[in-house]
Formats: C-alpha cells, structure tokens, sequence
C-alpha cells in the first residue's frame, strides 16, 4: 500500500512536469483555435526556441529570464516566418494537407538546427541545483522557477487575451471567422499574432524542458505526442483546457506508477485520449477558446 | 540510412577495389593465379564506415604477414573485400558474389546485427564460415550449424561482467534503471544472477520509458531500495536526466553506466559536480596480451581498439584453422577452428607463430589481441576484457582493463 507521502510526491512531481506542458499545449491549442489545424511544427519551434535560449545564455553568457524572453521571441518570429512563407499555401487545401505539411516543416527545421548546432546534447549555463523538502515531500529549486516561468507565462496569454484589443480579436476569430471579418478584422493579422504567440510558447516550453534536461535537436519531437496529448484531452482549441488537460496528463503520468511499471508511462497519456475522446468526445471543457 | 547514388558508389567500389588489390599487387603475381582468396565484407560507407575500412586494413596486416612468410597451404592469400554499406540488402548482394562467384571459404567482418542476420543463412547453407563482431543475442542463436564465430561480447556475457566488476567494488545493494530496450530484461536477469552468486545483491530493477523530460519518481522509486550502487542501463539522452535528477535527489552512492551513455559530450553538457564519480565500461582490447603489441607493431597504430583487434584475431584464426584442417573450405574452418585457439595445446600470439609450430605437427592455442578467442558451441566468445573509466573534475581516467 503506498504511503500518503508517497502519493504526495508524484502529484507534486505530475503537476510540476504538467505545467511545463502546458505552455506548448497552449501555443498547440490557441493556433488550432484560430487557424483550425495541427500545427505539428510547434515540435521543431519548441527545439528552436531551446537553442535561442542556450545561444543567449551559453553563448552571450545573459542570465535566465532574458534568455528566456529570448526563446520566445526567436520561436515567434521563426513560427511567423515559417507560417508566411510556408504553411499558409496549403491552408486552402484543407486542415489535413496543412497538418502533414506542419510535419515536413518541422523535420525540415529540425535539420537546419542539426546543420548549426550538430547532435550532441548541450546544456545550460546554469548550475544544478539540490532538492529541499517540504515535510516528506521532495521540491527542486528548478521546477519551482520554470513553475513560476509558466505561470507567468499563461498569467500573461490570458491577461492579453481577456483585456487587449488584439486579444479580444484573436478570440472573435476563433469564435466565429465569418462574423470577425464582417466586423472588419483582418485574418491575415490575426493568424500572424496567434502564430508568434503560439510558437513563442512553444519556444518557450521547449527552452523548459531544456532546463530540465539537456537540448539536441530532437528535444522538441520528444514532448510532442505529449504535447498533443495534453491539447486533445484538455479540448483542442480550448486554451484553458490545454492547461487542464497538462495537468491532467501530467498527474495521471505519475500516478499510474502507483500500480505500473515505469514503461508503461506514456500509454497513460494516450489512454486518457481514448477515455475523453470515448466519453467527451469535444476534451474536458470542449473547443471555445476562452 | 541515405541512399547513395549509384554512380558514386561504383566510383568507390572501385577505388577500393584497386586499393585493395594495389596492396596485393606482388603478392598476386608471385601466386599466378594460385592465390587462396579469402572474403572481407565490412562496411565502408554506411553507419559502420568507421570501423569497416579499420577492421579491412587490420586483416590486410595479418595477411601480409603470412604472405611474407610463405603463406597459407604452399600459397599466397588474396583478401577479396567487399562493401556492406550498413545495409542488409546491399550487404546480401556483395556475400552473394563471394560466394557463388569468388568461392571463398570464408567471410569475415559483419558488423551491424542486421546485416549478419541477413548474410548468416547465405553462408551456413553454403557451407561458408563467418565472423561477425554484430553483439546482438539472437544471432549466436540462428541454426549456423557452426559455420559462425563471433569476438564480440554478447549482452548475457556483458551484464555478467559488469556485475561481476560491481561486486567486486564491495557494492552490497544495487539497483538497475534500464530504458525500454530488447537487452533492458535479460542484462537485468544476468546481472541479478550474477551480483547473488558474488554475494552482492540487485535490490530493485525499472525499466523506464524513453523520451521524458523528468525521471524524478523513477528516481524517488530506485532511492526507496537503498542502493549503493545504481547501474544506468540507457543511452545518453535519458541517462543524463537521469543523472541530473539523482543528483538533485542528493543521491550519494556510485553510478554505473555504458560509455555510450556517458560520453565526453554528455560530460560538456553537464556540471562537473553532477557527473562526478560515475563508472563506465566499454568492452576493450586485450591490452595486456602480446598479441595486442604485435598487432600494435604491425598496424603502426598506438592504441589498436577493440573492432581492429577483433579483425586481426579473424584473420589469424582463419588462417590456422585452415591450415590446421589442411583444406580451405567452410567445413574444414568450422570442424577444426575451436583445435587451434582452445585447449591444451602452445599458446600462440599471432598467426605466422602457430602456422610455424603447426607445420612441426604441434598442438597450438591462440590467444587473441581482442582476448583469449575462446568459443562456445554456438560461437559467442566465453571472456574478454573490459575498460573501466571513472569520471573525475569532467573528465575519464582510466580504472582499469580487466
């Protein structure tokens, strides 16, 4: 019978890993809200918002919030540019075409990392450091920044979509595009925010598992099925659903360890799909945006 | 792996060819078409295209050596090589040529486990003997009907050694993380065996998913056992996270890992306070055998590693085995090649040594550079040597090779 600390670590563990999947998720779920398909190049743009990070903080030696800021802004901006001059001709033929070219754009990105920054694993310049505990259970200094990181983040994507005009368009388009563009707002503008936030979160979430870990370029196409798996469960397009559905993915990773062994962890998160897709086939709070 | 073009790939057979052939030149004329050929199929391109042309080079010594001393059966030997590419199918062909058109008796070099098991079949139907350096269990396995031999250490051997080597460091409880894998269950089985027959104990054993970013209950779960040693049977993308969460659960006991997973790049990516202390092992050359400083001497190379001392080892066995059965065919190597390098017969370091004491109708038993070559019945090598590094202030130094 585990013990109630024990149960307590890997909630604490779940919600952890759980929050640095919901910033992707986001950027995953908020693209899909406005642009209505997957954009599985967040996988290659969470990698590049990684490397943006280690070139500001290896390289230019900045400490870790500008380089952080750094991950988002690279991501965004590639994710602007790659939507530009790449994903945008295949929206017209469908979601499906523009998901699968997503994915060729994103293998493509991935090798032109590969080209710079070759395939070893890098790591941060920064220093690791020991966990504390609180009570039995077993806290690291690390996961309470990147914690702090992402909350700030999504603090953030929610103050400006709830309270800027920009914001409040992006969630008309999503809403309703034939209504928003009779309001007059411009789709062209609106795909071009939603994209650098998108993949500036993503960028963003990449360059927090990178603090995690270590970066190569593969670290994105690690987390995307996870990713993914946190978007569907939670309601993709739903942006509050992606937080609650990382949650939910990430506690349900690490609880499952209760009664599996530790292969079978990532089943837990396309299981979870099933089981929302079976019982609430539109994820825990369905596809409005906001 | 990438498709080559045809073009170039012809260009380099060529150019190969004529290398090979370039090194032979005297050696063909002196034969005058009486030459033993025997066949070479490592990979020259492809992922192995590092160690195939090192391992090709290695045999070509041996050879030389003979040649130069009289050669094999009253004759000169010819090493016909062929590229494997890393590629099964490519691989299929090129054995195929040496076999139904070459006719050799013998094929040495496989290295990808994929590709050996596509050539193996070819040979043991063709009464042809293959030596392999491919480490997957499976392939010792096959029905070859003897017709292959293999210098590489498989898993079962590995995981033996390794926890040998752990018990012997007067580790009493150990714990092993391996990564999803086909070898993650039976190195675990292995070792457990081993770790209780030395009196040490394997208090626990996970196998975790690849492709997490954190670890840490996989982390909490193996420090639950109370280990003072935790083997990390992954690669090094997990096994640096690994790294990084049991130093940030303050774990203060050994780490045990495979020097694939731990590399120098893995050392630059991580604080040298993280990687502090943790012990790698790669199976290693016998660098204590006077074979190994002969094959030294006759490649020019300082530290021969464990592919082209395996290569070496090849071409000597083969060359004794068939000078022992008095015959260079396929049966002859198999029925006479575990006479010349197990037993009680004079220890011998290379192969001109053993031809000449063979030729005086004595017993011999080589012991190789790779390590003593000694064979069970399906062909796996029963020892080899191991290189222990540890890691001090973000560096390797060397433990010891035992």
């Amino acid at each position: 019978m585990p013990s109630l600390a024990e149960v307590g670590q890997l909630v604490v563990n779940g919600v952890m890993a759980g929050t640095i999947l919901a910033v992707p998720a986001i950027g995953l779920t908020a693209i899909y809200a406005v642009l209505r398909f997957p954009n599985f190049a967040l996988a290659s743009h969470a990698t590049i918002g990684a490397f943006a990070g280690y070139v500001a903080n290896a390289k230019l030696g900045l400490p870790l919030l500008p380089s952080v800021a750094m991950a988002f802004v690279v991501a965004g901006g590639v994710g602007v540019v790659s939507d530009e001059t790449v994903l945008k001709r295949f929206r017209p033929a469908g979601y499906v075409t523009t998901a699968i070219a997503s994915i060729a754009l994103t293998i493509a990105l991935e090798n032109v990392l590969r080209f710079i920054f070759g395939n070893e694993l890098r790591g941060y310049d920064l220093p690791i450091q020991r966990d504390f505990r609180i009570g039995a259970i077993r806290v690291g200094p690390q996961q309470l920044d990147n914690l702090a990181i992402a909350g700030v983040a999504m603090a953030a994507l929610f103050g400006f979509l709830a309270f800027t005009r920009t914001g409040k368009a992006m969630r008309a388009v999503a809403d309703n595009p034939m209504l928003a563009a009779i309001k007059g707002i411009d789709a062209d503008t609106i795909a071009r925010v939603v994209n650098f936030v998108g993949m500036g979160l993503a960028g963003l979430g990449g360059m927090l598992i990178g603090l995690d870990t270590t970066i190569d370029p593969l670290t994105g196409f690690r987390s995307i099925l996870s990713v993914f798996a946190a978007a569907v469960v939670g309601g993709l397009g739903s942006i509050p659903g992606a937080l609650v559905g990382a949650l939910t993915v990430g506690v349900g990773e690490e609880l499952c360890l209760l009664f599996l062994s530790p292969d079978y962890r990532s089943a837990v998160g396309f299981v979870a799909i099933l089981l929302v897709l079976t019982l609430r086939p539109r994820g825990i709070l369905g596809q409005r945006a906001f | 792996m990438p498709q080559t073009p045809r073009e170039p790939r012809r260009r380099f057979l060529a150019s190969a060819g004529a290398l090979a052939l370039g090194g032979l030149a005297p050696a063909l004329v002196r034969a005058q078409g009486e030459a033993l050929q025997l066949g070479v199929l490592t990979p020259l391109t492809g992922a192995g295209g590092f160690d195939g042309p090192r391992m090709a080079k290695a045999m070509q010594a041996v050879i030389d050596e003979v040649n130069g001393n009289g050669g094999l059966l009253g004759r000169k030997i010819v090493l016909v090589v062929e590229d494997g590419q890393t590629n099964p199918e490519a691989a299929v062909r090129a054995a195929r040529k040496l076999i139904d058109v070459t006719k050799v008796p013998a094929i040495m070099g496989t290295w990808a486990s994929a590709v050996t098991s596509a050539v193996a079949p070819l040979c043991w139907e063709s009464k042809t003997f293959l030596t392999t350096v491919s480490g997957a269990d499976s392939i010792t396995k096959l029905p070859h009907q003897g017709y292959l031999i293999r210098t590489q250490p498989n898993n079962h051997l590995q995981a033996g050694k390794h926890a040998e080597f752990i018990a012997s460091m007067g580790v009493k409880r150990c714990f092993m993380m391996s990564i999803q894998a086909p070898f993650a269950q039976p190195t675990q089985s292995r070792a457990t065996e081993v770790l209780k027959e030395k009196g040490s104990q394997m208090v626990g054993t996970l196998i975790y998913d690849k492709d997490k970013t954190t670890y840490r209950s996989e982390v909490d779960q193996a420090l639950r056992a109370n280990p003072d040693l935790i083997y990390l049977n992954g690669y090094a993308p997990d096994v640096t996270i690994l790294l990084r969460d049991l130093y940030r659960a303050g774990y203060g006991g050994k780490r045990f890992a495979q020097s694939y997973a731990v590399t120098t790049k893995v050392l630059d990516s991580l604080p040298h306070e993280v990687t502090e202390g943790v012990i790698t092992v790669q199976p290693s050359a016998d660098v204590t055998s006077p074979a190994y400083e002969l094959a030294k001497k006759r490649l020019g190379v300082a530290e021969p590693d464990s592919y082209e001392t395996q290569a070496t080892d090849w071409a000597s066995l083969v060359s004794l085995a068939i000078a022992k059965a008095k015959t260079p065919t396929g049966t002859g190597i198999r029925d006479s090649v575990r006479s010349i390098c197990q037993g009680s017969g004079q220890k011998v370091y290379s192969a001109v040594e053993g031809l000449k004491l063979l030729a005086q109708g004595k017993d011999i038993n080589y012991e190789g550079a790779s390590g003593p070559c000694d064979f069970t019945e399906i062909g796996d090598i029963t020892d080899c040597k191991f290189r222990y590094n540890k890691v001090e202030n973000g560096k390797f130094v060397l433990l010891k090779v035992a």
